[in-house]
């Protein structure tokens, strides 16, 4: 009884196994059967709708070509993980890259992009703003097409700056004066940003960075300039911020940007540094601070320039894509003024095209527009290194450390300074 | 029957099990311990070369490592420590009758319920220092004068880290608890208070000798977990303030993603998994003498 009953279960395992062989057959049949090409892409789910219009107007342009706008997940972090994990198999399923301006050199290092300056030429890149295109070079060629950009803006109370005869701040002593003398803590703070331990905070810092003359890691020689006079006193200027006599909740170095901006746009805070997003929804009618906001680039050390971080979104080809010259079809079809229409104009994204800040359509949409081309000519850009997240994550780590009291600055700066030469050292030993 | 023919077919009915655990639990544990012997490069491809122990050693020299190890260990120790003591005491609660059991046996596994990722963010905003139900809590009854950043602070973010993980998985350790008790025999309870034995005596030299099995799975469980939290550290923190509550997976994870240094990353994962294994033959060992004892 018992030696009989495997060969009694036999027959129906060995036909479920034919059925789903069968199954499986019919389904990659039925895929390679289909018609067209498909060009992929991974979004975040709430820039589907935005990019839903391009991908029609490419569709049309290509008979039988299909664009697929992938909904992912919103945080930053989590598509940068999905698309690496695709990358790192090699697998053909995103054609193109939806890239972070911090991607370009740790993506392209690793083999996993095409370089786009034949298929982009000189006078494309020529049409773009020289500092969003320049976010998607790395050893001298070009390897993301930008398609938004973004930049460090300081928001501050107009209405609360004239009511006590205050220009706009532009040094560092101005500012102070201005939130010491307008905030009235706890329930109005003076300067509200992103001091948690995270990308952010470099942006936060790198502003004030440049405000001071320093820098923190030369690209193209590898220096690193955290253990010089200006990092640490662009680090003062931060801890400045939270005391003696603060003009920051002592939250703010758990902030990230929405706690900073849902404080300032209640009217709870004088000054706030964030992205451009924050501008149509502060404007927004029922919004407390509508028509009462200023936006000036971070404020500086006299006789220093301002400086604003540059972000910004943009796309690169797979190197492992079925369908190239389709994926950068479509990647210079969004920059086209037309394409830069259709994404900016119902979303406020600053385009990256520079003649889309001329354009009648986009300007009647985003007053705002002039303001950030204007802010442009102060961008920051963050290193472009391959393993810019170590010495990211280096920073942060250090700076967080030095703002919550569990480093002095002076160790602070000089552990950064020293991990990142090592970072940097053993990267050139790997390569 | 034969013998020979019954091993046989003993051999072939283990076989597909054990073929599964293979593929799903050896090989990957032999992958990644190859993968740690490896220097992963940063050129075109990642390529990797082989590099004996230097990972390994590396490790040994990081103080990021040695800070992650220590905050898990601090992470661990603390939260499962309470977790044990709230989740008996809940455990003892409610075990005994009471008119609304039913429903406070179903409403103490609610936390539990939760995705760790969902109850950190909701954690997050009630230590939010302005915005947060916590200050505002403890500024009415006057415990705090102005508003206090909980996560701001080294400290105070790796206790708000233990209170979360705490208010989530006491219910599971109560619910093991719990299962034990209920396999107690009633007559041996009676048993001891014929012989005279006062409530807390019961308790003491019966109940808890008697529970003592469900309470070790309960801490072999939450220990493992702990051990690896990463969603928790993840989500409320990122890791910091200054990376005070960057515990070792969150480490292993963006060495492995974030930084591409895959043999690093494997290193990390191996010497964190051995250290886990150990201190969990420690606790085993620690809690059998002492039962021996008692």
């Amino acid at each position: 009884m018992r030696r009989a009953w495997p060969r009694i279960a036999r027959a129906p395992v060995v036909a479920a196994l034919a059925a789903a062989l069968a199954l499986a057959a019919a389904g990659c049949g039925g895929r390679a059967g289909e018609a067209g090409p498909v060009v992929r892409v991974l979004l975040p789910a709430s820039e589907r709708p935005f990019w839903k219009p391009l991908a029609d107007r490419f569709e049309a342009a290509h008979p039988g070509v299909h664009v697929e706008l992938i909904e992912g997940p919103e945080s930053t972090d989590l598509r940068e993980d999905l698309y690496t994990a695709s990358l790192l198999a090699r697998d053909p399923t995103f054609d193109l890259v939806y890239m972070d301006v911090i991607w370009t050199a740790k993506f392209a290092a690793a083999g996993w992009l095409r370089p786009l300056d034949t298929a982009f030429d000189t006078t494309e890149q020529r049409a773009m703003l020289p500092a969003a295109l320049n976010a998607g070079r790395w050893h001298g060629a070009l390897w993301r097409i930008p398609v938004r950009t973004d930049v460090g803006v300081l928001y501050s109370r107009s209405d609360l700056l004239a009511q006590a005869h205050l220009a706009v701040p532009e040094t560092f002593d101005q500012f102070f004066a201005a939130a010491r003398a307008l905030q009235s803590p706890p329930e109005r703070w003076g300067f509200v940003w992103q001091g948690k331990q995270y990308e952010g905070l470099v942006c936060n810092y790198l502003e004030v960075l440049r405000g001071c003359g320093g820098f923190w890691v030369d690209p193209a020689t590898l220096k690193v300039g955290l253990d010089r006079p200006e990092a640490a006193r662009a680090l003062a200027f931060m801890r400045r911020c939270l005391g003696p006599d603060p003009i920051s909740p002592p939250g703010v170095t758990t902030y990230q940007e929405e706690e900073s901006r849902r404080l300032f746009q209640d009217g709870r805070a004088v000054f706030l540094r964030n992205w451009p997003y924050v501008w149509a929804l502060a404007q927004a009618g029922g919004s407390p601070v509508a028509g009462r906001i200023a936006v000036s680039p971070m404020v500086h050390e006299p006789g220093r320039e301002s400086g604003v971080t540059l972000g910004g979104w943009g796309l690169g080809v797979s190197a492992f894509s079925r369908h190239p010259d389709l994926a950068i079809a479509f990647a210079k079809s969004t920059v086209t003024l037309e394409g830069q229409r259709l994404l900016c104009e119902k979303t406020g994204f600053a385009p990256a095209r520079t003649g889309a800040y001329a354009d009648s359509t986009l300007l009647a949409a985003n007053p705002f527009l002039p303001k950030l081309e204007a802010l442009h000519a102060h961008a920051v850009a963050r290193p472009a290194i391959a393993r810019y997240d170590v010495a990211s994550d280096i920073l942060q780590r250090h700076l967080s450390a030095a703002l919550t009291g569990g480093e002095t600055p002076a160790r602070a700066l000089a552990a950064a300074a020293a991990e990142t030469r090592e970072a940097l050292g053993r990267a050139a030993e790997a390569r | 029957m034969s013998a020979r023919s019954e091993a046989r077919e003993r051999a072939a009915l283990l076989a597909p099990a054990l073929l599964l655990l293979g593929a799903a639990v050896v090989a990957p544990i032999v992958r990644l311990v190859m993968l740690s012997l490896e220097r992963t490069g940063s050129g075109p491809g990642l390529p990797s070369t082989f590099a004996g122990l230097a990972m390994h050693v590396r490790l040994w020299q990081d103080g990021r490592w040695w800070d992650a190890l220590a905050h898990t260990l601090v992470f661990t120790g603390s939260s499962v420590g309470l977790e044990m003591v709230l989740g008996i005491a809940f455990a003892l609660l409610l075990d005994r009758p009471f008119a609304g059991r039913r429903w406070a046996r179903a409403l103490v596994l609610v936390p539990w319920a939760l995705p760790t990722a969902v109850m950190a963010l909701a954690w997050g905003w009630i230590f939010n220092d302005s915005f947060g139900v916590l200050n505002d809590v403890l500024g009415r009854i006057g415990l705090v004068s102005g508003p206090v950043a909980w996560l701001g602070r080294p400290g105070t973010a790796m206790v708000a880290m233990v209170v979360a993980d705490v208010w989530k998985t006491t219910p599971f350790v109560a619910l093991v608890v719990l299962a034990g008790l209920q396999g107690i025999p009633r007559s041996v309870i009676d048993a001891a208070r014929i012989d005279g034995a006062s409530p807390p005596a019961v308790l003491w030299h019966v109940v808890l000798p008697l529970v003592r099995p469900a309470c070790l799975v309960a801490l072999a469980f939450r220990a493992a977990q702990a051990f690896g939290a990463f969603d928790l550290p993840y989500v409320l923190t990122g890791g910091g303030p200054g990376g005070a509550t960057e515990t070792v997976s969150l480490y292993a994870y963006r060495s492995f993603y974030r930084y591409l240094d895959f043999g690093y990353a494997a290193a990390i994962a191996v010497q964190g998994a051995a250290l886990a294994l150990l201190l969990f033959a420690l606790v085993l060992w620690l809690s059998r003498r002492a039962g021996v004892d008692a």
